[in-house]
């Protein structure tokens, strides 16, 4: 098939002429085996006889079997299939590269080269690749590859997964990355791939990308430039992190931190003294004083820190509010009082102080207490100027009804001795009219001036402590002397041990006045009823009955009578404002209850339905822990 | 001699008033508040008023209003003996503001009221 030629006469001819066919065979450096048309084996290098199994003596002149006729039927099938008939070939532990190739018409050889050496290495790096992949993977970090000459992008797996896009729908070499940024974040992100392009270092670069589902994911990138082996750069090499996590505990530390910063800022901005007291394995002291709480005891921190409360307390026997204060800070209850407290400089001022335990949970000790300071000698003050004004113009109110009742009282008495003077011979028995009249005024008068009395009396009047219901059994067996005797009077008054602080006979003023008021509108027939009740307002229940939070006794009088209608309510308290016929009692009856009930604190309310009955209601301020 | 309308809640005082007026030869007709003596007033005419001004219901004022509000020019005295938060000095200029003819002050003697009874009347 081919023609004689010139190199094939210089190899024959030469040196190469001098070497044998097996002695060529046997300096080739890979197991050699040379097999004719009918793949009989017609020579082997000694190598060789290791990879077929045969020795070279066995060998020769045996038809191809075994691993050697593997290896030539996978050639033939590639040859078939227009491919290289070189392949790898893994037999008995060592890795093999396989070529078949012809030597002539007659001959091929089987070349398989020993590759486990490089195998291994093969193995090792691939192996250490799938190690970084699986640490990437593991610290959910993607890795990204930037050719600069090309613009071309290798995204590793998990930045697909980071950016929720999949290799079918993303070509990061192709598409543009920004699509995938949070429209506020891409110019940062677009910074990033420049300076990525102008070959600087990207350290920490956080944006924001938006999946599909519109779900936000905080993203950090960190990169540095590859060189190639001359030192000239040539790409860029950076890994991609999912930091949203962190992110989110970092926007919850920073919203701690600032709510905290509110809430430390507000307490200092309190227009109220406010102060912590920590137990610290000992009796509770100073922790922290507000603004207003160092403004109010001229005391700063360090100088009450540690310190109990009792700090503020003068220095002669506790008061019963400072006793009262102390217990409830043993006790880890809450309270309010109302006592003197020492400021740094040693003088004292009036103040209401609240002490509430703090717990972390319910039930459980007290981590801390918090203590409010009020400074009230100047409410004490306004409280009792506004009581002083109040009592004057009820006395200014008072004395223009007085004035009034007792001109009217007069004018018989001045007009109608005139007029009897001049009848006294003439008509005897309009002048014992007269006289009648006169009289009656004159009693009016002198009733209406005792009202009065009791009514302007300015002097405290004597108080002490009462067991009220004993004091409401003895006034309405007084008052039922002076009852009609169609009148019966029912006493609910079960409520027995409660005390208040009452003068008694502003007791039985109270009672006589309710249960008369509650008979004359009952136009003296019927039932009166008297009840007692002990009350123990929560802070809503007070505000209901624009009453102080706290202990109360409740004294009610009620009549199924003619009731009072809404215009007559509100002037029901006027001294001297009075609906009984003309008359008929001096309207100072209801304006004495109020004057009396007020003045110990107390209050006065009046329930009424016209034809239906009335009741009065009389709220007195209960002594600590009676009711 | 005139027909004169009362309106009074006292009764000491009332029963003085109608004495001294009657005395007088005058005839009297008594309300005990200001909405008692606007019925007698809507029933029939009278030569003049004597009035209270502070009483239950309608007083002497609102009385006054009604009845010049009402264009009615009958003769009225104030008979005032002071109200709570009206010193008896205020009774005066607010009586007159509102229409009345003459105020006199409680006590009076029996003369006052006849004087000023003739008084308004002559008027």
């Amino acid at each position: 098939m081919h023609g004689p030629d010139p190199a094939q006469d210089r190899w024959a001819s030469g040196a190469l002429g001098q070497i044998t066919p097996h002695a060529f065979l046997e300096a080739l450096p890979f197991n050699a085996i040379i097999v004719d048309r009918a793949a009989v084996v017609v020579a082997l290098n000694g190598r060789a006889a290791a990879f077929i199994g045969y020795s070279a003596a066995t060998a020769v002149g045996r038809p191809a079997e075994g691993l050697l006729r593997v290896c030539l039927e996978r050639a033939e099938r590639q040859q078939a299939l227009g491919d290289e008939p070189t392949f790898e070939h893994y037999f008995n532990g060592t890795w093999y590269i396989v070529r078949v190739f012809q030597i002539s018409d007659e001959l091929r050889c089987v070349a398989a080269t020993d590759v486990s050496k490089r195998k291994a290495e093969e193995f090792e790096i691939r192996e250490n690749e799938g190690r970084l992949e699986e640490a990437t993977r593991i610290a959910q970090l993607g890795t990204f590859k930037l050719m600069w000459d090309s613009g071309a992008m290798k995204w590793s797996p998990h930045m697909y997964i980071l950016h929720e896009v999949s290799t079918d729908t993303f070509d990061p070499s192709r598409d543009d990355y920004l699509t995938l940024v949070h429209p506020e974040d891409r110019e940062i992100a677009d910074r990033m791939r420049q300076d990525a392009m102008s070959g600087k270092p990207l350290s920490g670069t956080e944006y924001r990308i938006m999946h599909r589902d519109r779900t936000v994911r905080w993203i950090r990138v960190d990169g540095r430039v590859l060189f190639d082996a001359d030192g000239a750069p040539y790409g860029s090499f950076g890994i991609c992190q999912d930091v949203t996590d962190t992110k989110n505990r970092e926007h919850e530390l920073n919203d701690l931190l600032r709510r905290n910063a509110t809430l430390y800022e507000a307490l200092e901005a309190s227009p109220i003294g406010v102060a912590v007291l920590t137990p610290e394995g000992g009796p509770p002291g100073f922790f922290y004083l507000n603004a207003e709480f160092q403004r109010l005891t001229l005391h700063n921190g360090f100088s009450l820190r540690g310190q109990p409360l009792e700090a503020l307390r003068p220095e002669e026997a506790p008061s019963a509010g400072w006793r009262a204060a102390s217990a409830a800070l043993q006790a880890s209850a809450s309270g309010s009082f109302e006592l003197t407290c020492v400021r740094r400089d040693s003088t004292s001022f009036l103040a209401q102080l609240e002490i509430a335990p703090v717990r972390d949970f319910p039930g459980r000790d007290a981590i801390a207490y918090v203590i409010n300071l009020r400074d009230i000698t100047v409410d004490r003050q306004r409280a009792e100027a506004l009581l002083q004004s109040q009592k004057m113009e009820a006395l200014g109110q008072l004395s223009g009804g007085v004035a009034h009742e007792i001109n009217n009282l007069l004018q018989p008495v001045i007009a109608l001795s005139e007029l009897g003077a001049a009848l006294a011979d003439t008509d005897p028995i309009k002048v014992r009219r007269y006289f009648e009249v006169i009289g009656g005024s004159g009693r009016k008068a002198r009733d209406v001036v005792r009202q009065v009395l009791t009514f302007a009396r300015r002097d405290p009047v004597q108080v002490a402590s009462h067991m009220i219901a004993a004091l409401t059994s003895d006034a309405l067996d007084l008052v039922a002397n002076a009852l009609p005797p169609g009148i019966t009077v029912s006493r609910n008054l079960m409520f027995s041990e409660a005390r208040a602080t009452v003068n008694p006979t502003q007791v039985s003023q109270i009672i006589l006045n309710l249960v008369k008021n509650a008979a004359d509108a009952m136009d003296g027939r019927g039932e009166v009823t008297v009840t007692l009740e002990g009350l123990d307002l929560d802070d809503g229940a007070a505000e209901a009955l624009n009453l102080a939070p706290g202990q109360w006794i409740k004294l009610s009088v009620s009549d199924q009578g003619c009731g009072i209608s809404r215009e007559t309510r509100d002037r029901i308290f006027e001294p001297f404002f009075t609906t009984k016929p003309v008359g008929k009692g001096t309207g100072l009856g209801l304006s004495v209850v109020y004057s009396i009930v007020t003045g110990w604190g107390g209050s006065v309310r009046i329930d009424s339905e016209v034809d239906k009955g009335t009741t009065a209601m009389v709220y007195i301020p209960a002594d600590s822990d009676t009711v | 001699m005139a027909d004169i309308l009362l309106v009074e809640d006292s009764p000491e005082v009332s029963m003085t008033v109608r004495e001294i007026l009657v005395g007088a030869g005058h005839t009297v007709v008594s309300a005990e508040t200001g909405n008692e003596a606007m019925v007698k007033l809507k029933e029939r005419g009278f030569d003049l008023i004597v009035s209270d001004i502070w009483m239950p219901g309608m007083d002497g004022i609102a009385l006054l209003k009604e009845v010049r509000g009402s264009g009615n020019r009958v003769p009225v005295i104030v008979i005032s003996g002071g109200a709570p938060n009206a010193p008896l000095t205020y009774t005066a200029p607010l009586a007159s503001t509102f229409g009345a003819n003459e105020v006199i002050y409680k006590p009076f003697e029996k003369d006052e009221l006849l004087n000023a009874v003739s008084a308004v009347l002559a008027a």
